[in-house]
């Protein structure tokens, strides 16, 4: 959009009449602060004095209707529209690299309903999920979703990229946890899924939405279920010889009990930041694992852990560091605490069924430590989310001198994950887990579906004929 | 542009999602541009050239409390208001200031204190403490002042009052960083209160009360007398049995921590103290302590009124979730900023004003 012409004018008076004069900005310094979200690329881009990519205009609306408002003007007039929740995706999911409207979805953080007899909570999705989660804990409940962005992500953005928390292997990730949502359509049309998220009254559209990165509609609202604050929650450490006999014990123990929390890290992590972070000296595969839930099934629990990791040789390192984990579980993303620039660094992380996710950890890990050796390299890898049909690594790299460079950064960052992701397409995962897709993976999405890549074709042509819900991302 | 220690702040911020959940205009505006690493973001583009420091950045530099909740959940020891406040600096040498900002400074420059009239004055004779009032209590919340001195009389206190009680340089602070016209603030502030010659000044408004603490003494003009909070010099009272409140049911109340009392003084205990002698059953707020959030400041609410009515309408937002019925508040700064939109059936009520008519 051409900031001086007739045109941009007559479609900011628009969008202000929809949204109050007060909630639309094309102040530079307002746009430029969406330039940059938690993309290791969008950073580095800003850290060497390049303009990232802006939105021409900022929206703010305050309620679904008016996100309908701007939705139908973007859609008349073929304008790009990127919303934005706490910009603290990975993955680039929110940079507006097409321009247009930047939907900054924040205003919209109502608490809508509070009902601990149904078990429910609904609110609006700009909320920042550590505030919906202490209304709930006022209560004595829990959402159970505890990410370590927890304080920095909005709902819509779990949403968006179906994230993941700490206490997974218990509770789940997003798609367990909403039981429904109300959707405005990239034409302005607002839609409800189902009231419930299990039936048989044709296909559920909830998981159209969920993970859909913004790219066929604005989730508004979402009702998730909520548990009571558990009785006990007990944490405990192991060390077993190598990260082999770490799968092996955990995949066992997954199938018998289901801990909350259950991190499996191999050895160079052990060493590296699992040291710095809690203090842990030895070498071998530390695993932190929390029970929690009634007393009497948590100590039955127990045993059971405690049994399984005896069979597989771990040597038990009692609750002290299992605790120190709990305690410092967000102080790794802490500037100082983990990687930062001029780093350049990348979570790899997928999800595999159990016959495969150890072939995935050794595939990955020579793909890129043989492959970039001149880059000096490094390679860290944890298990942090357990089903008993399977489980993820959160697998990174980190290369402490990269090109300095931009564009040469660029194009070494992009063939490391090629690498990566390759390697693991290659051995049963898929691209991504639990960061989403964005910008940084839309290039392999094809890759991954295969011909499959038409069902989402035809449904985001359908949805977003024009295709204006934030283009270029998810492959879409 | 800024220091080099306040650009290292920011370049650190820049990158760093961690503490926007705990930033109060964030919440109210939505804004990311109201978020410690949007501000961190914008000096660290202007100092690689690729932004410039105009008038709308100013302008969000100062939409912003000054405080200090995400610094005190942040295990960095980085400091937004850091870079946020030289900013503030940056902004008035340039005369880039919001004009509101500009008229606030004006009136201290001619009057003294921000609202630009003369100071009420509370002057008295006394030879066992100094009460220090502030201007935003002198000029705004008189009876949180009449009150704590009354208070003092009735336990046999005889406390002096400055007459002409000059700034402590706090509000000024805020506006404009700080900048050498402060700390000749504060020296004066400091000359006066060690011309009283007391060993205690008792600081109505802890933000009078940080400044005089925290800062005064890497500035050269240490007061020599002990600084107290009044609330911690009460609850003493309280403690100390020299104040005897009749039994009176007041109903439940939860106590807000202001800013400074939670994060500079990490003192929460008095206030809880002061509400329960007044006869409040005390319930609490889920954020409090050293999470409380803030409801604004006096100088916030002089240049920007309508954020920070909002600001002070997420605390009240915080006290409705919990079925009380009085917010208790015990800092005059704090007590303006809610009494601007109590909500129906709440009362906002001064815990100083309250513990008095217990006495
Ligand atoms: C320190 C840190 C730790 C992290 N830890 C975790 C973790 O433990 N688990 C985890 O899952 N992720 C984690 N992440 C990644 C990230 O926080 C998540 O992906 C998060 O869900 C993004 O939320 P957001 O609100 O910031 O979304 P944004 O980054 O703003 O947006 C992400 C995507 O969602 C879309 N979107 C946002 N809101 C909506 C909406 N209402 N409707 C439709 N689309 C929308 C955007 O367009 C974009 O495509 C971490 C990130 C950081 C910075
Ligand atoms: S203050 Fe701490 S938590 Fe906040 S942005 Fe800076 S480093 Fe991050
Ligand atoms: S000092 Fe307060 S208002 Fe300012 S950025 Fe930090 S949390 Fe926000």
């Amino acid at each position: 959009m051409q900031e001086r012409s007739l045109m941009f004018h007559m479609i900011r008076s628009e969008l202000e009449d929809a949204v109050g004069v007060e909630n639309v900005s094309t102040k530079k310094n307002e746009r430029a602060v969406y330039s940059v979200d938690y993309f290791w690329l969008s950073r580095k881009w800003q850290d060497a004095g390049e303009e990232g990519p802006m939105p021409d205009i900022v929206v703010r609306p305050g309620s679904t209707e008016e996100v309908s408002k701007v939705l139908k003007i973007a859609n008349y007039y073929k304008i790009p529209v990127t919303t934005w929740g706490g910009g603290s995706g990975s993955q680039g999911g929110a940079l507006p690299v097409a321009g247009g409207i930047l939907l900054d979805i924040k205003r919209m953080d109502k608490l809508i309903d509070l009902n601990v007899e149904a078990g429910t909570v609904t609110c609006e999705t700009g909320m920042i999920f550590s505030t919906l989660e202490d209304y709930v804990n006022e209560k004595g409940y829990s959402v159970m979703h505890l990410p370590s962005c927890m304080t920095c992500c909005t709902v819509g953005g779990a949403l968006a990229h179906n994230g993941i928390g700490i206490l997974s292997t218990k509770y789940g990730k997003m798609d367990d946890m909403c039981l429904s949502l109300e959707v405005v359509l990239p034409n302005g049309d607002i839609i409800d899924t189902l009231p419930v998220p299990k039936h048989s009254t044709g296909p559920n559209l909830l998981p159209f939405f969920i993970g859909s990165e913004g790219t066929l509609g604005i989730m508004t609202k979402a009702k998730f279920k909520i548990v009571k604050l558990p009785e006990v929650r007990t944490h405990h450490a192991f060390l077993f010889s190598d990260i082999h006999v770490g799968y092996e014990a955990c995949r066992e123990i997954v199938q018998a009990v289901k801990p909350s929390i259950m991190r499996l890290f191999d050895e160079a992590e052990t060493v590296s930041i699992v040291k710095k972070v809690i203090g842990f000296e030895k070498k071998g595969s530390f695993l932190n694992l929390t029970l929690e839930g009634h007393k009497k099934i948590v100590a039955a629990e127990e045993e059971i852990v405690l049994e399984i990791a005896e069979k597989y040789g771990a040597q038990y390192l009692g609750h002290e560091y299992g605790e120190k984990w709990f305690e410092n579980r967000i102080t790794f993303f802490y500037p100082g605490h983990i990687m930062d620039l001029p780093q350049m660094f990348g979570t790899l992380d997928t999800v595999a069924t159990h016959d495969n996710i150890e072939k995935i950890y050794r595939a990955m890990k020579s793909a890129i430590e043989d492959n970039f050796q001149e880059n000096k390299v490094r390679f860290i890898s944890h298990s942090s989310h357990w089903y008993d049909w399977g489980a993820m690594n959160y697998s990174r790299f980190i290369i402490d001198n990269p090109p300095k460079d931009p564009e040469e950064a660029l194009r070494l960052h992009n063939r490391i994950w090629n690498a990566g992701v390759r390697a693991t397409l290659a051995n049963g995962g898929v691209l991504n887990d639990h960061h989403g897709i964005g910008l940084k993976l839309s290039r392999l999405m094809k890759e991954q579906y295969g011909p499959a890549m038409q069902v989402l074709q035809a449904l985001k042509k359908e949805l977003d004929p024009n295709g204006i819900m934030n283009p270029y991302k998810l492959g879409l | 542009m800024v220091s080099q220690k306040a650009l290292q702040h920011a370049e650190k911020c820049r990158f760093c999602w961690m503490c926007r959940h705990l930033c109060p205009v964030q919440h109210q505006t939505g804004k990311e541009l109201n978020t410690p690493r949007a501000k961190g973001l914008l000096l660290s583009m202007v100092s690689k050239k690729s932004a410039e420091f105009d008038r709308d950045m100013a302008q969000a530099m100062y939409e912003c409390m000054l405080c200090d909740a995400c610094v005190n959940d942040c295990c960095t020891g980085y400091q937004p208001p850091l870079f946020i406040r030289e900013a503030r600096t940056e902004a008035v040498v340039n005369e880039l200031a919001p004009e509101a900002v500009m008229q606030l400074i004006e009136n201290v420059e001619t009057s003294g204190n921000i609202y630009g009239t003369v100071k009420p004055s509370f002057a008295r004779e006394g030879t066992d403490v100094l009460v220090y009032i502030g201007e935003v209590a002198a000029c705004k919340v008189s009876g949180m002042a009449k009150a704590l001195l009354n208070i003092l009389e009735k336990t046999g206190i005889r406390a002096k009052v400055l007459d002409n009680e000059p700034a402590s340089g706090a509000m000024l602070a805020d506006l404009m960083g700080y900048v050498e016209e402060v700390t000749q603030q504060a020296s004066a502030c400091a000359d006066a209160i060690n011309a009283a010659k007391l060993p205690t000044v008792v600081v109505l408004d802890s933000y009078d009360a940080e400044i005089m603490k925290q800062r005064y003494a890497e500035w050269g003009c240490e007061i020599k007398a002990e600084v107290v909070t009044a609330t911690a010099y009460v609850a003493k009272l309280l403690e100390e049995g020299k104040l005897a409140p009749k039994s009176k049911k007041r109903g439940s109340g939860v106590c807000h921590d202001d800013d400074r009392l939670a994060r500079s003084f990490y003192e929460f205990a008095p206030v809880r103290a002061m509400a329960k002698a007044a006869g409040f059953d005390l319930a609490e707020m889920f954020n409090r302590e050293r999470l409380a959030k803030s409801c604004g400041s006096a100088v916030a609410l002089g240049y920007m009124p309508e954020i920070t009515i909002k600001v002070a309408g997420g605390r009240w937002q915080d006290m409705i979730r919990t079925d009380a019925k009085a917010m208790l508040v015990a800092n005059p700064q704090a007590y303006l900023c809610l009494s601007q939109c109590v909500p129906a059936e709440k009362e906002l009520v001064d815990l100083f004003t309250a513990l008095d008519e217990s006495l």
